[in-house]
């Protein structure tokens, strides 16, 4: 579904991103996990061509996606707020992404139905532009925005943070269901391992901005995961030391 | 402890991400700022003169005492619409350790500083100290001055107060407006009230009795106080924020709907500049900009060839491109990351644009079909600049508009907003202006104005029909400098 080859963005001297190769199969859940500026927000960007790469190539179902808009069609994203338009309310901003996707407003009434327990509330007809809800409700926006056309690519950065545990727990039960239902393909960042083990069958782990390690998740996978964090974490107490 | 606010001012200044060009944009602006006080420190060193020459049957002073109250009456209005409240990002320091008092007094001493408390100085004590100083005495002198700085600071604290309180909206304005011209009116027209006898009565009282500078010294203190209470009980995050927000509603506006994704586009644009203070202050500019052609059409000095009317023509139809354009794609700079990764074909997205621009066009030129009063030609020659602007400076603003990266803040108002301004708007201007004359300036020189507006309304309909062809290559162009787009507008 997605093939990534030689690809490499270099900021100011430093690589920031520096995949080689890698192929992600339809149907594949990925969790991406590694701590901040290890190149997981500009992977997803370079993957949504938001960003110029210097070398290779990210292959979408077949189309690049620097050269077509083709991917698009089928690719549900939400990165950050600079994806939601604020100054409308959620229900213009639901019906507008619809319009996009030739999804009537009806089809969208009912999509939205059916995440009512997600939103608890506190989206719909609360005569809010979106610049003034909660950050948590902004991205739970967002979210659904992305699964209102029926995407076979889905793509969300660090969607856990900022939600509520309720809220949490149901955004992991949606992604479950993703992945049982349908022949979707998402790739989900994460700081939190516990969820992003629970969710994803495959963990891509990142440390400056390569994918060092790769694995299918099992039932050591959070262990092994937790074991990796915290071992950095001994040596860089370890420096402070010697320092 | 205000020492090192204005440390933490000087640094945000020259750590902001894009402080090159705003010294480049503040130099300009210094440069400008010397000239307008030069001039105004010109007037004033001949004021004596003037006044002389304005009303030859009174004395210099009683003129001058005529004259005090409309300054300070026009100073109040100037400061309404251009004075900004003076920011500190206040919040990083709600919490710390400082007290509100040393917040609320580095805000008040920091507003100060402005053109607004320099200006009426400038303008008057080069008079004071040439016609009052010599011939009436320091006690007047002192007396002048002081009630001068007290009615200024007084103007000051007064604007700013008045400005958080009610949150000033344009509309608002446009009331104080009307009020004023009203004022005006019962003066100068119908003279039924004399702001000139009362601004004589409370000078002459001044100046037969120096000491009642107190009087404008005490309510410049009261104002002072009053405006420092209320930024100090009002210091609270969600009460500083400057949109208190009611219930908003979902509307939708069908009649673009027509258009398909771009007319989608175009209404989502078109919300974008009624729900957000920038674009909105913005568009009230180009309402404004309708009354330009009683100020150029009444006056006989511009004559009656067709030059000035080109450009006043191509100004007022065009008032939405000209001034909403130069700022293109940086109004969507917060969400042009969603606009990218969502499904919206570059064409459809500058479609968009070009709708919006053909509609407010369209307004304008339907709002100044009325100076047709001036004569046919005035019809005629807006009829022709309203086609050169949806034909060719659409074209050329949207162009322009693949080279401008920067990221404009919604929230802010408009005037003396810097913010989004590069060397983009200033490039532009030079073919928005010119472009017209290039074509018509040689008919002109031989006398035949006619030949050269035709040539103008037929260049006009050339790239019109052959809009598809240009609408390519600025998708190509778009679609080339997306990366570099998108990049700046993340820059906060």
């Amino acid at each position: 579904m997605i093939e990534i080859r030689d690809l490499k963005k270099v900021y100011n001297g430093v690589t920031v991103v520096d995949v080689p190769s890698l192929s992600i199969s339809a149907g594949e859940s990925v969790g991406l996990v590694g701590n901040n500026g290890a190149g997981k927000t500009t992977l997803f960007r370079i993957i949504l061509d938001l960003i110029r790469k210097d070398s290779g190539e990210v292959i979408s179902k077949g189309y690049n996606v620097s050269e077509t808009d083709n991917w698009k069609d089928y690719t549900g994203s939400y990165l950050d707020e600079g994806f939601l338009i604020d100054y409308l309310t959620p229900e213009e901003y639901f019906y507008y992404i619809g319009s996009l996707y030739q999804v009537s407003r009806s089809d969208v009434d009912l999509k939205l139905d059916m995440y009512r327990e997600f939103f608890n509330d506190e989206i719909l007809s609360k005569k809010k532009y979106i610049r003034d809800l909660s950050k948590g409700n902004q991205s739970k926006v967002g979210v659904i925005a992305c699964l209102l056309q029926q995407p076979e690519i889905i793509l969300l950065d660090e969607p856990f943070a900022n939600i509520d545990p309720s809220t949490q727990i149901r955004l992991k039960n949606i992604l479950k269901q993703i992945e049982r239902g349908s022949n979707c393909t998402t790739i989900v960042s994460s700081h939190d391992l516990n969820h992003v083990t629970d969710v994803c069958q495959r963990i891509l782990l990142m440390e400056k901005g390569k994918i060092i390690k790769d694995i299918r998740t099992d039932s050591n996978t959070l262990t092994e995961l937790e074991s990796y964090f915290s071992v950095q974490q001994v040596e860089s107490f370890k420096s402070i030391d010697r320092s | 402890m205000t020492l090192s606010f204005f440390q933490h001012q000087w640094k945000a200044f020259w750590r902001s991400k894009n402080t090159g060009k705003s010294v480049a944009v503040r130099v300009v602006m210094a440069f400008l700022t010397l000239y307008l006080f030069l001039n105004i420190v010109f007037v004033a060193f001949f004021l004596d003169r003037i006044l002389d020459e304005l009303f030859p049957s009174e004395t210099v002073i009683s003129a001058f005492n005529g004259i005090l109250l409309y300054y300070f009456l026009m100073d109040i209005l100037t400061r309404f619409q251009l004075q900004e409240l003076p920011t500190l990002s206040v919040r990083p320091y709600l919490t710390l350790p400082v007290t509100r008092r040393q917040i609320v007094n580095y805000l008040s001493v920091c507003s100060l500083w402005t053109p607004f408390n320099i200006a009426p100085l400038l303008l008057t004590l080069p008079f004071l100290l040439k016609q009052v100083l010599p011939f009436h005495g320091a006690a007047i002198f002192f007396g002048y001055l002081v009630s001068i700085i007290a009615l200024t600071l007084f103007n000051h604290f007064f604007s700013l107060w008045f400005k958080r309180k009610v949150n000033i909206n344009s509309w608002f304005l446009l009331g104080f407006v009307v009020i004023v011209v009203l004022l005006a009116l019962l003066d100068f027209h119908w003279e039924v009230i004399s702001f000139s006898d009362i601004s004589r009565s409370i000078f002459n009282g001044i100046y037969t009795m120096p000491l009642l500078c107190v009087v404008p010294s005490i309510l410049a203190t009261v104002i002072f106080l009053v405006n420092y209470n209320f930024l100090k009980n009002n210091l609270y995050l969600d009460e500083l924020r400057s949109d208190h927000s009611g219930e908003k509603s979902s509307t939708d506006i069908a009649f673009l709907n027509k258009f398909g994704i771009a007319g989608q586009l175009a209404a989502l644009e078109l919300k974008l500049i009624m729900r957000n203070k920038r674009p909105g202050s913005s568009l009230k500019i180009c309402g404004l900009m309708m009354f330009y052609g009683l100020l150029i059409y009444t006056n006989p000095a511009y004559g009656t060839g067709y030059g000035w009317k080109i450009f006043v023509g191509m100004f007022m139809t065009g008032i939405f491109i000209i001034n909403y354009g130069q700022f293109m794609f940086s109004w969507q700079s917060s969400h042009f990351d969603g606009i990218m990764a969502q499904k919206v074909k570059a064409e459809d997205f500058l479609r968009s644009k070009f709708i919006l621009f053909y509609c407010f066009s369209a307004v304008a030129y339907i709002l100044t079909i009325p100076y047709v009063y001036f004569g046919w030609e005035v019809l005629l020659i807006h009829s022709v600049m309203f086609l050169w602007n949806i034909g060719i400076n659409t074209l050329i603003v949207l162009y322009f508009a693949t080279r401008n990266y920067k990221r404009i803040d919604l929230s802010k108002g408009s005037s003396f907003n810097w913010e989004g301004v590069g060397a983009s708007q200033w490039i532009l201007s030079i073919p928005l202006i010119f472009l017209p004359y290039v074509i018509f300036l040689p008919f002109s020189l031989f006398g035949l104005q006619m030949w050269g507006i035709l040539l103008i309304a037929l260049s006009s309909v050339a790239l019109l029909i052959t809009r598809n062809y240009w609408l390519d290559l600025l998708v190509q162009e778009f679609n080339e400098k997306r990366y570099t787009i998108a990049e700046g507008f993340r820059n906060e």
